[in-house]
């Protein structure tokens, strides 16, 4: 039983000894799963308006299909398809739209054409919740333009 | 030294009934399996559209480094262990070849998630839950509820290892209680980074506000977006949050507020839910098993305290 004992009290130590690790290699903290840091929601929001966006990215393929462009359409996460495709293609990005579009169209047989970026931003109002429709942004694959459309 | 090492095992091995551990076994394993499983479409679909991996964790770069990527991180392999894992689940859950049965379950579920968290996403609802199945796995689990502890009181009965019958055991508490330190140490992480990154201005009401409000809008939580529409509420559901991560640490220092912050974790993590979809839904089962088998003395203190006047009054 003390061998036992001991065998378990290291294993104790150990796991949450590990737990020190994503603390004190920067570098590695969001790698080590399940030994992870717990800074979540850490930032703190300064007085003012309380706003969020809705954003989405439609695309329309050869044969005049629309269809959301999902993260299981991709085959990545939200935190990735927000990161590298819809913050910067609400910038303007070109390159971002450009390589989103390759990606989609990789095996497919019905290409896609078009993306429209589409966004409405919310607001707390003393009277309830305000929403405006910003302008779609969209980009076409022949063109290799961004056109801004109302 | 050895009243250090006496405090040690005070703390970590008293003497408990196997059967608590057991049904923390089932309770766990069947939430694993019928509510958490992962969804094998869901990988397939990662591998079928990603020829490399986004930010692999470490358990995925050193399966990498022992087999090819495109011998494991294939379809077939994976459908392959999908299905072994959920044999060694149910296995696990009936308790036959307890151990191994948890260790092969425990290490799929494993996978599946850090294999999920490689491509560039990552969340922190199932770390601690994992690491209480894969401690399982080297604890007394199986004595009871299980095939294994069958088989095992059979022999017993037949006088022929009647030493291998355990109802209780110094070794049947302690996956719990490191539950118990992980969670403190999580809530502690959580609060401490709130105060150091955001200080005192994390609980001005906004903070909450604007987190309510964008996440409810998207996962479409009407209570989140009235709490996103009251300052004042989310000045106090602020402070009880930051109040209730930094000191769920005193549950282990005084062991008598243990069962009520346990109730408060439950109550947290179900309004977290409510306001904005935060779906901690391990972490409100492991706070459950906790409630009832860190301190089941108080519980039954309670009980008797409310419940026999009722019984008797009855009879």
């Amino acid at each position: 039983m003390r061998r036992r004992k001991l065998l378990i009290s290291t294993t104790i130590l150990l796991v949450i000894g590990l737990h020190a690790v994503p603390v004190l290699h920067r570098r590695e903290r969001g790698t080590l799963w399940p030994f992870m840091q717990w800074a979540m929601y850490k930032n703190a929001a300064a007085p003012g308006p309380i706003q969020a966006q809705k954003r989405r990215i439609i695309g329309t393929t050869s044969k005049g299909q629309a269809e959301e462009v999902t993260t299981h359409l991709l085959g990545l996460s939200i935190t990735v398809l927000e990161a590298r495709y819809l913050r910067p293609m609400g910038k303007g990005d070109r390159s971002a739209a450009r390589a989103l579009i390759t990606r989609l169209n990789r095996g497919r047989d019905d290409p896609f054409v078009e993306l429209r970026l589409e966004s409405e931003t919310y607001t707390v109002s003393d009277t309830g919740i305000v929403r405006q429709d910003n302008p779609v942004v969209a980009y076409r694959a022949d063109s290799a333009d961004i056109e801004v459309t109302h | 030294m050895s009243r250090w090492l006496d405090r040690w095992d005070g703390y970590w091995f008293p003497p408990t009934p196997t059967l608590h551990l057991s049904i923390c076994r089932v309770v766990a394993v069947a939430t694993q399996l019928f509510w958490f499983f992962p969804s094998l479409d869901e990988h397939i679909n990662f591998l079928e559209k990603n020829t490399e991996f986004i930010e692999p964790q470490l358990l995925i770069r050193g399966i990498s480094a022992l087999v090819p990527r495109d011998l494991f991180f294939t379809p077939a392999a994976f459908t392959a262990l999908y299905w072994i894992t959920a044999v060694a689940g149910v296995a696990a859950l009936v308790g036959f070849l307890t151990r191994p049965s948890l260790l092969v379950f425990a290490l799929g579920i494993w996978i599946f998630v850090a294999h999920l968290f490689s491509y560039g996403d990552r969340h922190h609802t199932e770390a601690v839950f994992c690491i209480f199945l894969m401690l399982l796995a080297f604890s007394p689990s199986g004595e009871r509820l299980s095939v294994d502890g069958v088989l095992r009181r059979r022999r017993g009965r037949s006088a022929i290892h009647p030493e291998e019958v355990r109802d209780s055991s110094e070794t049947a508490i302690w996956p719990l209680k490191v539950v118990h330190v992980l969670l403190a140490l999580t809530y502690f992480s959580a609060g401490t980074a709130k105060l150091l990154t955001g200080g005192l201005a994390w609980m001005n009401g906004y903070t909450l506000q604007s987190h309510a409000f964008v996440d409810a809008l998207d996962r479409g939580f009407p209570l989140g977006l009235w709490v996103a529409q009251h300052h004042t509420v989310a000045v106090f559901l602020s402070v009880f949050t930051i109040l209730y991560e930094v000191f769920f640490f005193v549950s282990l220092i005084l062991p008598w507020t243990a069962p009520l912050v346990f109730l408060g974790g439950l109550g947290f993590h179900i309004g977290l839910y409510a306001t904005g979809g935060y779906d901690f839904f391990q972490h409100m089962v492991l706070l459950a098993l906790l409630l009832v088998f860190i301190a089941p003395d108080w519980w039954r203190a309670w009980l008797n305290k409310y419940l026999d006047p009722i019984l008797s009054r009855e009879r």
